[in-house]
């Protein structure tokens, strides 16, 4: 590495680390995985870091988003199958702690994730966006298509997870 | 559950990861990265260093034990070919440089990989294709030089002979390079591009009109 990494940088970064790693836990289910995923994502964020303008009507978690999601969707490389370290299920358990007026069992949260991991990479990103809590309009500026088609798309993406669920 | 739900769970305030220090960032970014593009960069200037080491120092040899005009149309050959290469060569590392770049809209990303990526295969689909046709018609300019300088005057015949078992040995090969040369691309970079594909698809599915339940 030809520089050490700014101050600015690295604020960002920590301040920004959850998000990264939601991102790799939804796209990820094996432990190594996101570990490689998230080591990705942070080296492309340092490199295009020096390039980034802040706009006015633009937030830095927007611009984030788009360089997480694009490492996480177009991750170009060998697809090898390993036996997961961390099945869906396991981490779903670990996930769906008992909450404090929760009106479901773990099993239906183990169940949902299960499913999400069962969608295409671009269908993932839908539903990273939706439980991020991104208005359609971050949505669509961050995937680069019409807010209609973000509306109708996750309409579908939804559907797709009603059937899924059927099965578990 | 639906992902209403989930989404409030998602939410929740989560366990802080510790602060990534300079330290820390240092290690991650000397890691090597196994993805494609950054294998094809890497493949590429380790292509581009030996390529060097090998046609520099055979042109400079070459022109220090030969000399007279066929010996510096041969170096002259080479030379054409270096710049050739160097040319080849920037035009990849420039194009796979824009083809790394992350910060696009996701849709933007997909399309820039996509488009760049059959781009590079075709050019370099169609350098391999050219490759045996010149090397072939060097051979024969080598042995057209040889007749021209030959004292005792010049063979047309063999000139013919060597034309033709030429020709019958470049049909050959050249098949074998085309048959091979797409086996080959399609084994490395097929499925990578029938993804891209995939995933524009899905993202470019043009919406139910407007007024329908969907919408």
């Amino acid at each position: 590495m030809a520089t050490a990494p700014s101050a600015d940088f690295l604020a960002a970064l920590h301040d920004y680390q959850p998000l990264v790693r939601r991102v790799c836990r939804l796209y990820c289910q094996d432990a190594d995985d996101r570990q490689d995923l998230f080591q990705e994502i942070v080296l492309q964020l340092w490199r295009a870091w020096p390039r980034y303008v802040p706009q006015p009507d633009a937030k830095l978690s927007t611009w984030l988003y788009r360089i997480a999601l694009n490492v996480a969707i177009s991750n170009l490389r060998q697809r090898t199958r390993r036996p997961a370290s961390v099945s869906v299920e396991d981490e779903a358990w670990h996930l769906a702690q008992p909450v404090e007026n929760s009106a479901y069992e773990p099993e239906e949260t183990a169940a949902l994730y299960a499913a999400i991991n069962r969608l295409s990479d671009v269908d993932k990103a839908f539903v990273l966006l939706y439980l991020e809590d991104r208005p359609y309009d971050e949505m669509a500026d961050i995937l680069g298509i019409t807010q209609n088609n973000v509306r109708v798309k996750m309409h579908r993406v939804q559907e797709k997870l009603r059937k899924l669920l059927v099965h578990f | 559950m639906e992902l209403d739900d989930l989404r409030r769970q998602w939410q929740r305030p989560e366990q802080v990861p510790p602060a990534i220090t300079s330290a820390d960032l240092q290690t991650l970014l000397r890691r090597q990265r196994g993805g494609l593009i950054e294998k094809m960069r890497r493949n590429t200037y380790w292509e581009a260093g030996v390529a060097s080491a090998l046609v520099v120092p055979t042109l400079v040899i070459f022109l220090a034990y030969n000399h007279g005009p066929l010996a510096i149309l041969y170096a002259g050959s080479l030379a054409l070919l270096t710049v050739l290469m160097a040319y080849y060569y920037y035009k990849v590392i420039r194009l796979l440089r824009r083809l790394a770049e992350t910060t696009g809209s996701v849709r933007g990303h997909l399309e820039r990989l996509y488009a760049g990526l059959r781009q590079l295969l075709r050019f370099y689909y169609r350098l391999t294709l050219a490759t045996l046709p010149g090397a072939l018609l060097l051979i024969y300019g080598f042995f057209v030089g040889k007749e021209l300088v030959r004292p005792g005057g010049f063979r047309a015949s063999l000139l013919a002979e060597v034309g033709v078992g030429l020709l019958l040995m470049g049909a050959v090969l050249q098949t074998a390079v085309v048959y091979g040369t797409r086996w080959w691309m399609q084994r490395l970079y097929g499925q990578h591009l029938d993804r891209l594909e995939g995933q524009l698809r899905e993202l470019n599915d043009s919406p139910a009109p407007a007024g329908t339940a969907a919408s």
